[in-house]
């Protein structure tokens, strides 16, 4: 029977930054995952002449050789910064209401400030004042926690203490006047799932400080070449990865981790396991319910589960200028209604109620798509319940009624783009179910509502030797779990002795 | 953060109760159990078991077999998608795409049709051994090969070449069955009549519905024959359909037949976004295939090693895949063509030929991933196969 130090399951962003951390720390590791490449979100996918990016939109916390952000220097710890092509992006991002909106913004914190005054003069004071808590609260932070201040106080860092649980609706409200301003500063809330009402004002800050201060970043090849550049590193200190290899089981025996079993029966002893698998997989289908200890329901029943995606991938025959597309990063509303927004995330129709976001990547990157053609994701958030109420035998007709509606919406932007598609794939939340094996196709994991927050719910082990990793565990996005099975696989190896 | 300290943050008793009153009032993740895997199966089984229900002649080289699920339904799919039918021949485990031929509306059965390949290790398995009754494992219907109906407008041109029909037999039954508002021409092209498959069912179909027309094309007709003869030319094309800028042309058969016809499409300004091409597996001859090396015949053979397995002995004009299953080595593979990714497989030394046009992701490229359904060896190779078949 196999041994391993480590088993990771799961080769996602956490999975794979866990077993490369452990692999190159001198653990015997083996990674297993059920797809047939490595990257979970963080893949590729071929269409005729066209490579598409699935899920890497702006990558954040890389900066530069000069001013490192900690993405790089965690991929640096990792050796893999020499296999990487990092290009910074020259847009923040452009936020469009037809006929109301229209703002690009910069990832310079001067510009942006300015760029945003100019389009409110009236409340140009106000922007500059929340510019500044932006900074000074992510700061504290950064002091905080960053650094891992062992004294972390009220008197010491009291502007954390008095927004750190705050929504961010509510700091917008104190500071701005105008609705379009509110919704000009805010439409990363969805890179996180939950609007300003839900979302926590940190989370914006650190989101804003971590694409301003380190610059947004596309990777060459994709973030498909960020998954390869790890699963190889792990390969080449001496690790396994397996694919198409799903794990259903992790065994425990007196209380503690013994090994995984995989679907085609094979048993692998191990005393450490990383899940990099959504929670509910790890506890409720790998786990017997004896196995689990009782905190870990209500631990649970605390969070809700987020957000899946509907998505068009589209190889377009023209290059972005003549299509009309200047910035690679574009959010398109219909207003400035958050919470109708996240309400209509609910519903399985796309109408003038959803938000919607549009990346052409062939704006960072010429080379991603072939030339004089371009390289487009619309995407718009929707959970995944509506879509697991579609009969099987509607799935396919729903899927290009409802792509239909997302082109008439991006159309409105873009006039002329159908007329250009050569390939086009549609992916609904049953897809990202299909790929990602997350409870209702869920993209980021559970909520991360502000009472979410690892101050009410830190990332426990419960069951001795079982670490998770990932977005089901804390912070959901690229840099936050990939950071995050950084510190696991170290975590793993402080137990390991090594 | 402790929690006393965690207490003095501004607002923390009001998140506390909410998290508390969550922890009654929130949903018991437990019900999810086994949830995903359960609903996947209804919409995209991993694997279907299949029984053959019976089994019709179409042409002397040519069968269809019918497959009924052995428990449960069949799973939705679009006209133009396929199945890999799981066969193990003499202790060799292999798989073969095949195009469902029935239509979508059909949720009873999937008709395969399978033609013979001269000195082909499955199809002359399939035709000459299977029974109804037999039973065999396939993959879930996939495939890229679809109409899309935000894109493709109602004025469409099918060219088959053979066995390349078997697509467009379920596209066009839909489109019949269900009276949709679709102009179909099938230019079908083969080499003598006998091997025109579905050649009445066609036929009496283009009698029936007007929106359909069959153009049967016979490369080298028999005496007293009347219809189209030669190649399907873009004149042909032109004079059956009229004019092609308007219409969406979609392609299925062998190589030499894309080879031809994307040219004559490309000579009459057809936009690449107007074209839609299925895959059609290996070539038969990789050799003729530009860019093979004129110093190696296909004959030759390599050593493969493999890490952490056997070395073995490759032919270079035979798919990397096809001698891993021969060594009992392979990955999982599905589509036989490059397009699934199923069978990645990472060349860490020597090189392979890889036919222009076959998609690879540009960072598995870089790392020498291949896919190895439609890579050849060129020279002594170690490979690694991280993929558990």
């Amino acid at each position: 029977m196999e041994h391993y130090d480590a088993v990771v399951i799961g080769a996602g962003n956490a999975g794979l930054t866990a077993g490369a951390a452990l692999a190159q720390g001198d653990a015997k590791v083996l990674v297993l995952e059920r797809h047939n490449i490595p990257g979970g979100c963080a893949t590729s996918f071929c269409r005729g002449r066209f490579e598409f990016e699935v899920a890497l939109h702006q990558l954040s916390g890389v900066g530069t050789p000069e001013k490192p952000g900690p993405l790089r220097m965690t991929l640096d710890q990792l050796g893999v910064m020499d296999q990487l092509d990092f290009m910074p992006m020259s847009d923040l991002y452009h936020v469009i209401i037809p006929g109301k909106l229209d703002i690009l913004l910069e990832p310079d914190r001067a510009r942006a400030t300015a760029t945003l005054q100019r389009h409110f003069p009236a409340e140009a004071d106000n922007i500059e004042a929340f510019i500044d808590l932006v900074y000074k609260v992510f700061g504290e932070v950064i002091g905080a926690f960053y650094f891992k201040d062992p004294e972390v106080h009220p008197d010491k860092y009291p502007l954390y203490f008095q927004y750190g649980l705050k929504p961010l609706q509510a700091v917008l409200d104190q500071h701005f006047r105008d609705p379009l301003l509110k919704t000009a500063l805010t439409p990363y809330w969805t890179y996180m799932g939950l609007p300003p009402s839900r979302l926590s004002f940190i989370d914006m800050a650190a989101m804003l400080f971590a694409y301003i201060e380190f610059l947004p970043y596309h990777l060459k090849g994709g973030s498909q070449a960020l998954s390869n550049a790890l699963a190889s590193r792990i390969v080449a200190c001496g690790g396994k990865v397996r694919y198409s290899c799903p794990v259903e089981k992790i065994l425990v025996e007196n209380g503690r981790v013994a090994g995984v079993r995989t679907a085609d029966g094979e048993t692998i002893q191990t005393g450490q396991v990383v899940s990099n698998a959504s929670k509910i997989a790890t506890y409720i289908d790998m786990l017997e319910p004896d196995q689990v200890p009782e905190a870990v329901w209500g631990e649970m029943k605390r969070t809700s589960i987020g957000p899946s995606a509907f998505t068009l991938y589209l190889g377009l025959d023209q290059p972005p200028e003549a299509l009309g597309i200047s910035s690679s990063t574009n959010f398109i509303l219909g207003h400035t209604d958050a919470d109708a927004v996240y309400d209509q995330m609910k519903n399985l129709e796309i109408d003038h109620r959803d938000g919607m976001m549009m990346t052409c990547y062939t704006l960072i990157d010429p080379g991603f798509s072939p030339p004089g053609t371009s390289q487009v994701a619309l995407i718009t958030l929707k959970f995944g319940d509506a879509w697991l109420q579609v009969p099987p035998a509607q799935y396919a007709a729903e899927k290009y009624r409802l792509a239909d509606a997302m082109l008439q919406k991006a159309e409105e932007v873009f006039p002329g783009l159908r007329d250009h598609i050569e390939e086009m794939e549609i992916a609904t939340p049953i897809t990202h179910m299909r790929y990602l094996d997350t409870p209702r196709g869920a993209i980021y994991g559970f909520e991360k509502h502000i009472k979410d927050s690892p101050v009410f719910l830190p990332n426990r082990a419960h069951i001795d030797g079982l670490f998770l990793a990932g977005g089901w565990a804390g912070p959901n996005g690229f840099q936050p779990t990939l950071e995050a099975g950084f510190k696991t696989g170290r975590a793993v190896l402080r137990r390991l002795g090594k | 953060m402790k929690p006393e300290i965690a207490a003095q943050l501004e607002g923390y008793q009001d998140m506390l109760q909410l998290a508390q009153a969550a922890e009654i009032l929130g949903e018991d993740f437990r019900t999810e159990k086994g949830a995903v895997a359960t609903y996947l199966e209804r919409l995209h089984p991993a694997r279907l078991s299949l029984r053959v229900s019976r089994i019709r002649t179409e042409t002397p080289s040519t069968k269809t077999f019918r497959m009924v699920p052995v428990d449960g339904v069949l799973p939705p799919f679009q006209a133009g998608q396929y199945v890999s039918l799981h066969v193990e021949i003499d202790g060799i485990r292999t798989n073969r795409p095949l195009s469902i031929a029935s239509p979508p509306t059909q949720s009873g059965y999937y008709d395969l049709t399978v033609k013979r390949v001269p000195g082909g290790l499955v199809s002359n398995y399939l035709l000459d051994n299977l029974q109804a009754g037999d039973r065999l494992v396939s993959s879930g219907p996939d495939g890229c090969f679809v109409y899309n109906p935000l894109l493709h407008g109602n004025r469409l041109v099918f060219i088959a070449g053979g066995s390349g029909i078997t697509p467009f037999m379920s596209m066009i039954r839909e489109t019949c069955d269900r009276g949709l508002d679709r102009q179909i021409t099938l230019i079908y092209g083969n080499r003598s009549e006998d091997d025109v498959i579905y050649h009445a069912a066609l036929t009496g179909l283009a009698e029936a519905h007007p929106n359909f027309t069959y153009v049967p094309v016979i490369e080298k007709p028999g005496p007293g024959y009347t219809g189209e003869t030669g190649f399907m030319t873009g004149e042909l094309m032109e004079r059956v359909t009229g004019d092609l800028s308007g219409a969406m042309v979609y392609l299925c058969g062998p190589s030499a037949m894309y080879d031809f016809c994307l040219g004559e499409l490309q000579a009459r300004q057809v936009l690449a976004r107007r074209i839609r091409r299925e895959m059609f597996g290996p070539p038969v001859h990789v050799s003729q295939c530009p860019g093979w090396p004129a110093d190696i015949s296909e004959d030759q053979s390599f050593a493969v090693s493999i890490v952490g397995g056997p070395v073995v002995t490759a032919r270079a004009g035979t798919p990397l895949l096809t001698t891993f299953e021969q060594a009992g080595l392979a990955p999982p593979s599905q589509c036989r063509s490059g397009e699934c990714s199923l069978c990645r497989t990472r060349v860490l030394k020597g090189r392979v030929f890889q036919p222009a046009g076959v998609p690879l992701r540009q960072s598995d490229r870089e790392q020498g991933y291949v896919h190895c359904c439609v890579s050849y060896p060129l020279e002594d190779l170690e490979v690694l196969i991280e993929a558990k078949g």
